[in-house]
């Protein structure tokens, strides 16, 4: 007899969705949290699209700790200067069934956590899980804490413990870490009053923005983003690992140099830094996964490398939020019918396979490198800036260029070959379309 | 026999003002309090029981004692904003058949440390307030011998028997980690809620404290340096310290006496 | 006087309208719970032989320090456990890496 049924480890989005659908089943569920609480140890850039919990928690909408819906989208790319703005507004996004929303982690994780708890699952925090148990024949069947009288035997474990899981790496189920799948994230939460972001994004009550930043990482490969809570304000940028050493620039310097432009200057105006953070992300997507499931152990959400970051999308906590469920789905239909091994925990990778979670992985499995790569870190931004600065710039008495030469002359500019220009285009179009 | 740990559910986050579940904790006081009284209870065979005044939220903290290896908890469903004399009648209504009652020497949210010596003068137990050092007992019939906290790096030894309400510093001992078993069988326990609906405690009329007034003759010198010296220099004596060997009785009324003379006392 | 007039008066471009803030003053806004175990050991030998330092630029708390004889000073206490350090390291052993004691370590509140 085992302790209990399903063990779950980290009380993250997809800790908390494995619970709540493995109690929902009627198994016995242990989360367990390294953190004082659900969350304390989790931070992200912003948005959570949660409408993958209209299957566990119906309600959601009304519970959940939002901090606004978000009704304006923009992509900007920056040069030094310049900055190029695609904005999408959609005030539908702000109402049923919603769209993206911003949330603090400590608050929207311990509140899923909460969910899970009054499911049926039993939340233990501020107990780190150090490995793994097996029985003789070397199946997974339960876990070791840094607890005195710490070990916990189940018929699942079911590993959620974020972008270093160190269950899953100890499970072999990772081939050798690589530092360039990953990117770092650092960001600092910035207060203003609520009337001042109103304005100065120009939306109000609980309406929010996201704001995706190409360029402007002081030639550190990687991206920015800004998204408004209530009142605070999110900036942070992610950066490629590697390179981050090679410029010799530090991750907040970055953030100050970002801060600094001039596009992104007067959003922030007076705001004060009341918190900063760091995290890791997985960013090479279905290149970097591991295998999911060993013989009584699945793997789920950034333990599994599921976060999807392509450049303007930078979603896991959905991707965590869906693989935990189905993780905690399949484990109890493993238990029920008797068979926790591998081959009886496959119907995981089956519902993976067939659902957004692993179809956008493979849809936009080029996109992470792409967007990633020297040149639509370092070329394209000032490229298309320079086109579109001469598109609208009127110097008469001189009569306006064709965009014809205008493309070339600043392709030239850019030093993009045509070629390489093709080629991106073509990836872009066949990820993205 | 039982003893008892008083607990106080406070922002661990070092926020005074901020009440939310989950920054909440208890101070390294109550965690050296609970630590002890584990201890002795391991010598002794005893029960050790929890308490704390405040919300539902506050049994988070009871449950973490258990976890540690307290066998029962108490919560006294009460407002935390009544001052610390009306929260220790109702603590000691609690508790009133422990012998022992162990309390961190003062919160940090701001604690006063009144609460331990309140407690000790409602049930009319010793007290042995402000440890610094404990030595627990051997036997059943020892004493604890600890050492007190006095001004001016002064300490003072005390033997401890029977009832009393003994309240510790931070620093004393390191609070044992619970057993992973510990935590899920803690999440199981039984809290008891105690309501206390009518709270008559007699709280003297108080009023801001005001010193009487008293004149100061202004510095004289010829330059302002002379004058600024006069009343700022410490590098002479003013003549005020005195060391008098007198019985005790001679020696409050002289202290009193003093008081009133310089204005504190009327 | 108006921030705009502060400005005009010191001579204050328009671009840093927010106080940079020092390091120490960055870090002190995150809350860490200080265990006494330090949950990241950095071997100074392996150290000393390492030319490209990744550490010391990527760490996102500044807790590697070079020292004047090469080696590097390290600090666990302010640590986000974010991992970055153990992944950019090419010296095989120059970092221990494990997580802090449960309860312990970075808690974040607005994140
Ligand atoms: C800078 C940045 C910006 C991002 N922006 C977004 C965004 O805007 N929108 C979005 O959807 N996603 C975003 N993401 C990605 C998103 O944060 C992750 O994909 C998501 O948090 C993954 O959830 P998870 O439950 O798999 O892992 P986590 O959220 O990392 O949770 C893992 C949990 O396990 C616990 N744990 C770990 N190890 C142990 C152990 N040994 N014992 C016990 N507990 C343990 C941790 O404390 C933690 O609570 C961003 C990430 C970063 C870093
Ligand atoms: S920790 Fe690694 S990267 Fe840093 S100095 Fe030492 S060997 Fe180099
Ligand atoms: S884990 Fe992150 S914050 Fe901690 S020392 Fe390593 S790089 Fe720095």
């Amino acid at each position: 007899m085992t302790d209990t049924d399903i063990i779950v480890v980290g009380a993250g989005p997809a800790g908390s969705c494995a619970a709540i659908a493995a109690a929902k089943a009627g198994k016995r569920v242990v989360l367990i949290e390294r953190g004082p609480f659900p969350g304390s140890k989790n931070m992200y850039g912003g948005v959570i699209y949660p409408r993958i919990l209209d299957e566990l928690i119906p309600d959601w909408f009304e519970h959940a700790p939002i901090q606004r819906w978000i009704v304006r989208r923009s992509t900007m790319l920056l040069s030094d200067t310049g900055a190029l703005n695609i904005d999408y507004r959609s005030n539908a996004w702000g109402q049923a069934p919603y769209n993206g929303a911003t949330a603090y982690r400590p608050d929207f994780d311990n509140w899923l956590a909460q969910q899970a708890v009054a499911a049926g699952a039993e939340l233990i925090c501020s107990t780190t899980v150090t490995g793994l148990l097996r029985d003789a024949q070397g199946r997974i069947n339960g876990i070791t804490t840094d607890r005195p009288d710490g070990d916990l035997t189940a018929s699942v474990v079911i590993a959620c413990d974020g972008v270093n899981s160190f269950i899953a790496k100890e499970a072999g189920l990772y081939k050798a870490v690589d530092a360039s799948n990953y990117t770092l994230g650092v960001k600092e939460t910035l207060s203003l009053p609520k009337s001042v972001i109103d304005e100065r994004f120009g939306v109000r009550d609980n309406q929010g923005v996201d704001i995706e930043i190409l360029g402007g990482t002081s030639g550190v490969n990687g991206g920015g983003f800004i998204y408004t809570n209530l009142d605070t304000i999110a900036v942070g940028v992610v950066l490629k690992l590697p390179k981050l050493s090679a410029q010799k620039k530090r991750p907040e310097e970055i953030i100050a140099e970002l801060k600094r432009h001039p596009a992104i200057a007067p959003l922030i105006e007076g705001a004060e830094v009341i918190e900063y953070s760091a995290h890791l992300i997985p960013e090479a997507g279905l290149d970097m996964m591991p295998k999911m499931v060993a013989d009584g152990l699945l793997v789920a959400g950034d333990a599994a490398a599921l976060c999807l970051a392509a450049g303007i999308w930078l979603e896991g906590v959905n991707f965590a939020m869906a693989s935990g469920m189905y993780a905690g789905q399949s484990a109890a239909q493993a238990m029920t019918a008797g068979n926790t091994t591998a081959a009886g925990l496959q119907t995981y990778t089956k519902k993976l396979n067939e659902t957004f979670v692993l179809k956008d992985h493979k849809k936009l499995r080029k996109i992470p490198h792409l967007v990633l790569s020297d040149r639509v870190q370092h070329k394209y931004p000032g490229f298309v800036t320079g086109i579109v600065e001469r598109m609208f710039r009127v110097e008469n008495p001189h009569p306006k260029p064709g965009v014809r030469r205008i493309l070339r002359e600043e392709r030239k500019k850019a030093g993009i070959s045509l070629m390489d220009l093709v080629r991106d285009a073509l990836t872009g179009l066949k990820g993205f379309g | 026999m039982t003893i008892a740990v008083c607990l106080k559910w406070i922002n661990a986050s070092g926020q005074t003002d901020i009440d939310d579940d989950r920054f909440m904790g208890f101070s390294y006081a109550d965690q050296a309090a609970l630590e002890y009284a584990l201890r002795v209870a391991e010598n002794t065979n005893d029960e050790v029981i929890v308490v704390t005044a405040g919300p539902v939220g506050a049994e988070a903290v009871l449950r973490d004692a258990i976890a540690r290896g307290a066998q029962r908890a108490v919560r006294i469903d009460i407002d935390r904003s009544h001052d610390s004399a009306v929260i220790a009648q109702a603590i000691a209504q609690a508790v009133s058949h422990c012998s022992l009652i162990w309390c961190g020497d003062y919160s940090s949210d701001r604690g006063s440390g009144s609460v331990p010596a309140f407690i000790a003068a409602q049930l009319s137990f010793a007290q042995a307030l402000g440890l610094v050092d404990i030595v627990l007992p051997t036997g059943a019939q020892s004493p604890i011998t600890a050492l007190r906290r006095l001004d001016g790096g002064r300490r003072e030894q005390l033997e401890i028997r029977g009832q009393a309400v003994i309240s510790v510093e931070g620093s004393t001992a390191r609070l044992r980690r619970a057993s992973l078993k510990g935590s899920m069988a803690a999440n199981k326990q039984v809290i008891e809620i105690v309501t206390v609906n009518q709270v008559a405690v007699e709280t003297p009329p108080t009023r801001a404290y005001r010193p009487r007034a008293r004149a100061v003759a202004a510095p004289v010198g010829n330059s302002a340096l002379d004058r600024v010296r006069q009343i700022t220099d410490t590098s002479t004596a003013k003549g005020h310290g005195e060391t008098v060997h007198l019985e005790p009785r001679e020696a409050a009324e002289l202290i009193v006496s003093k008081l009133r003379e310089w204005g504190y006392q009327s | 006087m108006s921030l705009e007039s502060l400005r005009a008066a010191n001579n204050i471009e328009r671009d840093t309208t927010w106080a940079e803030l020092s390091f120490q003053e960055r870090i002190d806004t995150a809350e860490f719970r200080i265990h006494e175990r330090a949950h990241i050991t950095v071997n100074g030998d392996s150290c000393r032989g390492c030319t490209t330092r990744e550490c010391v630029v990527a760490c996102p708390a500044n807790l590697f320090v070079p020292t004047s004889d090469g080696g590097i000073l390290f600090n666990y206490e302010n640590c986000f456990e974010c991992g970055t350090c153990y992944m950019v390291c090419n010296e095989a052993g120059a970092i221990t890496w494990t997580y802090p004691e449960g309860g312990y370590g970075i808690v974040f509140h607005r994140t």
